[in-house]
């Protein structure tokens, strides 16, 4: 029940970034950490939108139907910033997502891990040097 | 006679204090058309320089170049949220790998520690940290991180469980350290007043500089009230009338009685020397004070519309429901 | 010996002086018309940008949410829409109470955050002008240069801003499609493209004018046109407007856990 979780993470105690308490949010709250998943598919829609862009693929199953999945980026403003614009993932790019599975069960995913099927990361460094 | 004498002496003098109070320091040559020091521009506070002292280095305040060096590239590995393997810091399945949550590239997190090279921001207390918190404050630093944690259980039963960030009402209060992206602020000044706008959650801040009153104590705002004035080419910025409205609306374990003052000084075309100090008795035993330097951003400042887009809060809620029903279909 | 008192008296006096002296106002900024302070609408454009009767509200708030009469402030008082675009309207109109996106505490646009019945702040900088409108904390940051296209749409628009005389002019682009004009269902589609003019009349008057031209929903280019009254109140300030608290019931409410009985 998620009052071991609970207790497990009372004692891990442990969130990524070195941000004050009042920084955070409950990513793990609406991904769940016992459903990774990975996914190929072909990018239909980019909403680059805040606090998240959300980047809508189509995947192929195996049997050939098509399931539809959004998968959460985070926020287009740093990307912008690097020199990337709305054009930068272009609807038809096939992309690799490494992440969690939403918690309620609809075809949501973090995309923990995007990339390329190369294996580059998807949206390498841009053009702006930092 | 002596009644001329002293007029005269007296005009010279006010006239030479004046005109010293107003030459600019030395190569400062930034001066709005009516004649404050100019601070305006495209700013961003972003650092990998931690708000406290590691223990690797107690007692050394500052590092050498090589040190200095070898430091932010492990600051930099340990924001890579890229290196995802078994002994990383961003192991998969693990918590810290989900709250990581995202490729780097969507980071801001800064690639320099601060420019002259200090291990801490705080530079008051001498040793780097926070001055120790009252009973009060730590069993409220307490309450405030098991409610952040109980938000990754995926129970909640309303918004209300959730803190101000994630409800997009503002992220983070007063003061702003570097935090995860959306590190940039405007300054734009007229006379009279100097406009901060964040980036984060496209708050304004507004600083009037012509000595009125702060607002009654009855009237809080979630980014307070602030009251400007010069000393010198320094802006110093007293920040009072917090509200305690909501988890996350105050800084840290702050209370809405916080004091904060900020100080702006113009330190060349591409930086503010920015130093806050906070003063909170019910808090911290002490005031303390931090240096976080603001450099130019050659880039612009995007609007950052939270709450219009804020999908995942509607999907943390609906988890949070679809756990009951799935609860609710166990017991027969 | 006195006189030596007195040159010490004086220093110490003029450095408090020097240290305290408030920043000067000033009526012009490089030439032009200062157009900072807080300023308001004064009208009923909010409830209907188009000329209308007196209406009610809903009906459990009795006349406390009941709308005034208004005098309309389009040139020509017609709001050209397109044919389908006008059921679209109406649609609107009909479910103005729950459908009107400021309900829930979204960033009302341009220029409806020009003319809601609240006061806004304008900053006028020396190479940026800022706006602050205290509902939903809307922002515009107008550019006074050039600093390319916006990358993305968005809430308040993309504007950059130039002098023509005494009249600022901004130019406003990249919109979402997702704002109205009004309370009474008055929209546009993402090709939304705003132009306005701030016109000092005197030191505590803009006359501000707003051409709306969106292709896919208007059949031509329409103006509205209205005073900005300075606000003169002593200490006049900007107040926060932070709404979303008040609106997470409507946007979230359906998803709170209902305690069983």
């Amino acid at each position: 029940m998620y009052s071991k979780l609970a207790m497990v993470i009372a004692v891990c105690g442990l969130v990524a970034a070195p941000a004050p308490a009042s920084a955070h949010h409950s990513f793990a709250g609406e991904f769940d950490i016992n459903k990774p998943i990975q996914l190929q598919g072909t990018v239909t829609k980019v909403e680059w939108i805040n606090p998240h862009a959300w980047i809508h693929i189509d995947v192929t199953q195996p049997d050939g139907s098509v399931e539809s999945w959004a998968i959460e980026g985070g926020t287009p403003n740093s990307l912008f910033r690097r020199g990337f614009t709305r054009d930068s993932v272009k609807i038809g790019t096939v992309i690799n997502v490494d992440g969690y599975e939403s918690r309620d069960g609809s075809r949501k995913a973090n995309g923990r891990d995007l990339t390329l099927p190369d294996g580059t990361k998807l949206l390498m460094a841009g053009s702006r040097p930092n | 006679m002596r009644w001329r004498y002293l007029d005269l002496t007296g005009f010279l003098t006010v006239g030479v204090v004046c005109l010293l109070a107003a030459v600019p320091v030395e190569g400062q040559v930034f001066t709005t058309p009516w004649g404050d020091p100019d601070l305006q521009g495209t700013w961003t506070n972003r650092t990998l320089t931690p708000l406290e002292r590691p223990a690797e280095f107690e007692g050394k305040p500052t590092l050498t170049e090589a040190e200095a060096l070898e430091w932010e590239a492990r600051l930099r590995d340990g924001n890579n949220t890229d290196i995802r393997t078994a002994d990383s810091d961003y192991t998969p399945g693990t918590l810290r790998d989900v709250t990581a949550a995202y490729n780097t590239i969507w980071y801001d997190r800064g690639e320099r520690i601060v420019a002259d090279r200090r291990t801490s921001l705080v530079i008051n207390p001498a040793d780097g940290k926070v001055p120790e918190l009252t009973p009060a404050g730590a069993a409220r630093k307490v309450d405030l991180r098991e409610a952040d944690l109980r938000e990754d259980l995926g129970r909640a039963d309303s918004w209300e469980d959730f803190s101000a960030y994630v409800r997009c009402i503002i992220r983070s209060g007063l003061p702003r350290l570097s935090t995860g992206y959306n590190n940039n602020y405007e300054i734009v000044q007229t006379p009279g007043l100097v406009a901060i706008y964040q980036e984060q959650m496209h708050d304004i801040r507004l600083i009037p500089l012509d000595g009125r009153p702060h607002l009654p104590g009855a009237v809080r705002q979630w980014l307070g009230d602030s009251r400007g004035h010069w000393e010198g080419d320094t802006l110093v910025v007293e920040t009072t009338n917090f509200t305690d409205q909501a988890r996350g609306s105050l800084f840290l374990e702050a209370t809405k009685d916080m004091v904060l003052v900020e100080r702006f000084t113009r330190a060349g075309a591409d930086m503010i020397d920015y130093r806050f100090t906070i003063t909170d008795p019910a808090t911290w035993t002490s005031s303390w004070t931090v240096a976080l330097p603001w450099n130019r951003e050659p880039g612009l400042i995007y609007e950052y519309a939270c709450h219009e887009g804020n999908h995942g809060l509607m999907n943390s809620l609906s988890a949070a429901r679809a756990a009951d029903e799935a609860e609710a279909q166990e017991q027969p | 010996m006195i006189s030596i008192a007195a040159v010490v008296l004086v220093v110490a006096l003029g450095m408090e002086l020097a240290g305290q002296a408030p920043s000067p106002t000033a009526e012009r900024i490089q030439g032009r018309p200062n157009l900072s302070g807080i300023w308001q609408a004064v009208n009923e454009a909010n409830w209907d940008l188009e000329a209308h009767e007196a209406r009610p509200g809903p009906s459990q708030f009795g006349a406390l949410f009941s709308e005034p009469a208004g005098l309309g402030v389009v040139v020509g008082n017609e709001i050209p829409y397109n044919a389908s675009a006008l059921e679209q309207k109406q649609e609107n109109f009909a479910n103005r109470w729950t459908a009107d996106p400021a309900a829930k505490c979204y960033m009302p646009g341009v220029p409806r955050a020009t003319y809601m019945p609240f006061p806004f702040q304008i900053i006028q900088g020396t190479g940026k002008i800022v706006i602050a409108y205290p509902f939903a904390s809307a922002t515009r940051l107008i550019h006074m240069e050039d600093v390319g296209e916006s990358p993305v749409d968005t809430w308040m628009g993309w504007s950059h801003g130039r002098w023509e005389g005494d009249t600022l002019v901004v130019d406003v682009t990249s919109f979402v499609d997702q704002t109205w004009f009004d309370r009474a269902g008055n929209f546009h589609s993402a090709a939304l493209h705003v132009v306005e003019r701030y016109t000092p009349t005197g030191p505590n008057i803009i006359q501000y004018e707003a051409t709306i031209e969106d292709p896919t929903v208007f059949t031509r280019p329409w103006t509205i046109r209205m005073p900005l009254y300075r606000r003169l109140d002593e200490n006049a300030q900007l107040l926060e407007f932070k709404c979303i608290p008040f609106a997470e019931e409507l946007v979230y409410g359906h998803l709170r856990r209902q305690v069983e009985n």
